[in-house]
């Protein structure tokens, strides 16, 4: 009796939490279905009349969106995997590695989360300025993989650490090399992990605005949270535009979320301990 | 030398097919107005072939931001869009090119709207940019929500305006009167308020009167400053200290409040938003003396001081500055056309969308229109210390008599006389 | 393994992080800090020089600094504080499995992937005093009486942009303390809960102490990032009504686009980064070495 109050309980707050959290995704997707003279009724109307999918025709024929989603897809595709391949190569060194390097360096990577981007976004934009190499994507995918590589490397380091190293040993008196060893045992083991570094980097690349609105001019390079930035004009936001802007938006991060959670909630270490 | 020529033949003809490319940024970017822009820029580029125009639209929020960083790092810009706002503070960067050789030769400059060229000169007296739109704020009234409480017309003093508003003002039934500006720059509408309450305003500088004192330590300042502070209290909902553009559209549109000042750009939204019958502008209620102050803004083109197409670009501007095509922009942009000649030749500029400034525009006795003091180097930090006081103000934790001393200190300080 | 080799390829493995991190990170930071001590003023930029301490004697003594401070204080304990109870509550119901937890999570993790700005637009909307949904709702419901001025009541507003970070940080927590979670050996609990251990006891006495470490290490760097985290109240508020939200991080944006002295903003700059860096000196010496996984 006792059990199935606790699990009612249980099942309650979950639904009380999904409530709260999808709230405002319904709302944004209700308004992107909505015509213009209803976003403004008031009083507030909830669902809409007639639903219209014009905010998403509009959203592709005027602004280039489809141009701009596959920018926003390379750069944060190749900035997440770019900082997940140096991320895990140092979050290894660092987790198995005792030296007197570790330290200071693991220290740097911290002091790295600390500094206000604001700070920095001048002097980077001075130095790719005299480096010709403003109004690139590329300079935008190396800005986001080395502020996000600081983050992924201590990331990737406890989740490599989180494996005994008694597999690598196991493996290497077996004749492999440390690199033949890594590669065999370790990263096997902790891709689970390794992914979800690679999908909170993705997400921080693909939903950056200040770096990508100031070093990209050209239309032909816009990314997506720029161009739905700039739907907000002098004139205020237009938000039947904007929403159905933000539910295309929300599509990529949310499937490469998905794709990672299975691992988080599925057990991240559960295979390490089969072994 | 037969061989000579040919390659020289060849070189030149490389040379003249070659594209010249003018880059251009603009700041009021937005969807709709970028469609209208890139279609004037097609019409040059027919005009003129070899001319390649690559336009760079950054988001409204951090426009001014990338220009400053981009002229200031020499990136390869040949024009950029200046806002009144922005005009002193590109032009004490050196970033921007002294127009008036160009317009000594510029016929368009008879025509342009009167005082306008005279406002745009206010750094140093030159003229920076080619104004080609041209903002005021009028009164937006919903003519169906006030027909709905029995009121034919518009206020036509500041009195009638707050007796109208706190009228209709009916919070249990989410009727308010009057769309108040609490955040995101405030200050026009604070001006307007304290100025309607004198008649001797400076013509070159709102914040003085004609003998060169500062209008916030006059006493008339307290009277237009509270009757402000009580259309807050008693026409505007209290969560309107938060609110920006968007929700003073909003609420206009929603009908929670139909009293609204506001830009000609508020047009172009309202288009698509509500019925063409539903709302008209009129001009802004006067004070006491049967005045009101509005002042101009402006944007326009300028020219990157380091910019090697200077004379191209200027064909851009003048391009631009043509009636025809200024009708085109203003229209549908929904701005006040810079050039007289676009009032003459098109109707829809006699619309009762536009009654409200073109009445002000024909009536200099009760309308002088005057300018901010936006050449000083003190305005941005003015705007935030205005929109930061007032709202302490509104929120009842300071006295208008405190923050006026503060602001008359202040301007004291900046050396405004 | 001879030791030579060894430290060769610990170098080539930690280089590329070091060199893109020192390249697009720390020496920028060096730049940032060079100009807090200069007047890089747009109004001035032909007269760039060194002005001591000018700047920051000019933000010592305005007393918004110390508002702005007192701000920042309630912006990160509010939002650290609930986002971590809450976040660990999520993850204990999480823990055990149940029939579509994975869609389950999928659903509610995703607040994670949208950015502060879209947050902030879309709250800011939602809890509009007049017309926004939120009052809808609690008026509808009879809930309150009058609408609520999250935003522009200044006794509300700085709870109102806390919630709304509550709202984006969950997620975030859940996740790191799930994975932790994961890795807690079910063998021990079940051993507890044989030897009747309560619920509250085996939750205290194993499974917190056998996560700390992440704990630990997550409650640090997500102070770090909270004070760093100007887009949500910028895109509500932007420090207002009045400056009663205005954080240390919004005040430097402010400067910027308001003042547009670039120096003064790094000197706020630096200010942050010392703060912070003082509160990971004194974080780290609270907690041991080991515990947080350095």
């Amino acid at each position: 009796m006792r059990r199935k109050w606790i699990s009612l309980i249980r099942y309650l707050l979950l639904g009380v939490y999904l409530v709260f959290a999808l709230f405002p995704l319904v709302w944004i997707f209700l308004t992107s279905i909505k015509s213009p003279m209803e976003v403004y009724s008031f009083p507030v109307k909830y669902l809409p009349s007639k639903p219209t999918f014009q905010n998403y025709q509009k959203l592709f024929s005027y602004a280039h969106f489809g141009k701009y989603f596959k920018n926003s897809l390379a750069v944060a595709g190749v900035s997440a995997l770019a900082s997940t391949i140096m991320a895990s190569l140092a979050g290894y060194a660092l987790a198995r590695f005792k030296n007197r390097w570790v330290f200071p360096i693991v220290l740097l990577l911290f002091f790295v989360q600390m500094i206000p981007a604001y700070l920095i976004m001048i002097p980077q934009y001075v130095m790719f300025s005299k480096l010709g190499m403003l109004d690139k994507l590329i300079s935008v995918m190396l800005i986001y993989s080395g502020i996000g590589s600081a983050f992924s490397t201590i990331m990737a380091r406890g989740f490599i650490a989180r494996i005994p190293i008694e597999l690598e040993e196991a493996a290497m008196i077996d004749g492999c090399t440390r690199l033949c060893s890594l590669f065999r045992v370790t990263f096997p083991l902790v891709l689970p992990g390794l992914s979800a570094v690679f999908s909170f980097s993705f997400v921080n690349s693909w939903n950056e605005i200040f770096v990508a609105s100031l070093f990209l001019n050209s239309d032909d390079k816009m990314t997506v949270p720029v161009a739905l930035y700039s739907f907000i004009s002098k004139a205020g936001v237009n938000w039947g535009f904007l929403s159905a802007g933000l539910v295309i938006a929300l599509l990529p991060t949310i499937i490469v979320f998905a794709f990672a959670q299975r691992y988080i909630v599925e057990g991240l270490t559960k295979g390490a301990m089969k072994y | 030398m037969k061989k000579l020529i040919a390659f020289l033949l060849i070189v030149l003809s490389v040379f003249l097919l070659a594209k010249t490319t003018l880059t251009v940024v603009e700041v009021f970017t937005s969807p709709e107005r970028d469609a209208i822009l890139k279609n004037i820029i097609e019409q040059f580029e027919e005009q003129n072939p070899g001319v390649k125009i690559n336009l760079i639209s950054p988001p409204y929020e951090t426009a001014y931001q990338k220009i400053y960083t981009m002229i200031s790092n020499k990136q390869p810009v040949d024009i950029v869009e200046v806002g009144d706002w922005s005009l002193s503070t590109l032009a004490a960067m050196g970033g921007l090119e002294n127009l008036e050789p160009y317009i000594a030769n510029w016929d368009g400059a008879k025509y342009m709207l009167p005082n306008l060229l005279e406002f745009a000169r206010i750094y140093k007296g030159k003229a920076y940019l080619i104004p080609n739109a041209v903002y005021a704020k009028t009164l937006f009234i919903r003519k169906d929500v006030l027909k709905k409480y029995g009121i034919e017309r518009a206020p036509k003093t500041v009195f009638e305006l707050y007796g109208m508003a706190s009228y209709l003002t009916d919070p249990r039934r989410g009727q308010y009167g009057y769309d108040f500006r609490g955040k995101g720059y405030p200050t026009d509408f604070i001006d307007l308020f304290v100025t309607s309450f004198f008649d001797d305003i400076d013509p070159n500088n709102m914040y003085l009167t004609k003998d060169g004192k500062l209008i916030w330590s006059d006493p008339r300042a307290k009277y237009g400053l509270e009757l402000y502070v009580k259309i807050f209290k008693d026409t505007a909902p209290k969560d309107a200290v938060n609110w920006g553009f968007s929700e003073q559209i909003n609420s206009f549109v929603s009908g929670i409040a139909p009293l609204l000042y506001q830009d000609p750009d508020t047009l172009g939204i309202l288009k698509s938003n509500l019925p063409d019958n539903l709302f008209e502008t009129d001009p802004l209620p006067v004070g006491p003396y049967g005045k009101a102050y509005p002042h101009y803004g402006f944007s326009g083109w300028g020219i990157v001081s380091y910019s090697k197409h200077k004379d191209l670009a200027w064909k851009f501007i003048e391009f631009f500055n043509s009636p025809k095509v200024l009708s085109y922009w203003c229209k549908n942009y929904g701005v006040l056309p810079p050039d007289k000649r676009v009032y003459e030749n098109d109707p829809y500029f006699k619309s009762d969308k536009y009654k409200g400034w073109i009445e002000m525009f024909n009536d200099p006795e009760h309308y002088q229109f005057t300018k901010q003091p936006i050449w000083s180097e003190a305005w941005g930090k003015w705007t935030e210390l205005q929109e930061r006081t007032m709202q302490e103000v509104l929120l009842g934790k300071k006295s208008v008599d405190q923050v006026l001393r503060e602001w008359s200190e202040f301007w004291e300080k900046a050396g405004l006389k | 393994m001879k030791p030579r080799r060894t430290a060769r390829f610990f170098l080539y493995a930690v280089l590329p992080v070091i060199a893109i991190v020192s390249f697009l990170v720390v020496y920028p930071t060096i730049r940032g800090v060079i100009m807090s001590f200069q007047n890089y003023n747009l109004y001035n930029l032909r007269n760039v020089h060194f002005v001591g301490l000018e700047n920051y004697k000019a933000i010592f003594t305005d007393s918004r600094f110390y508002e702005d401070l007192w701000n920042t204080v309630l912006w990160i304990a509010g939002s650290v504080s609930l986002q971590f109870v809450l976040g660990f509550i999520l993850a204990l119901l999480m823990w055990k499995p149940f029939k579509g937890r994975g869609i389950y999570a999928g659903l509610v993790f995703y607040p994670w992937a949208l950015s502060g700005f879209a947050i902030g637009l879309v709250w800011s909307w939602l809890m509009n005093g007049t017309f926004g949904v939120i009052n809808d709702i609690l008026l509808r419901f009879h809930i309150v009486k009058y609408p609520i001025h999250f935003l522009s009541d200044p006794k509300w507003a700085m709870w109102s942009v806390i919630l709304i970070n509550v709202w984006y940080g969950i997620p975030f927590f859940a996740i790191m303390i799930l994975a932790a979670l994961q890795s807690v050996p079910s063998s021990v609990v079940e051993a507890a809960m044989i030897d009747g251990a309560s619920a509250a006891r085996r939750l205290f006495q194993i499974v917190i102490p056998y996560i700390k470490p992440t704990l630990l290490s997550t409650l640090l760097l997500r102070v770090i990032w909270v004070m760093n985290f100007p887009d949500i109240i910028y895109g509500t508020t932007r420090g207002g009504p009045a400056g009663a939200t205005e954080t240390l991080s919004v005040y430097m944006i402010n400067i910027v686009f308001y003042e547009n002295d670039y120096s003064k903003a790094a000197t706020v700059g630096v200010i942050i980064l010392s703060i912070l860096i003082a509160y990971a000196i004194i974080y780290m010496k609270t907690t041991s070495y080991e515990e947080l996984e350095l």
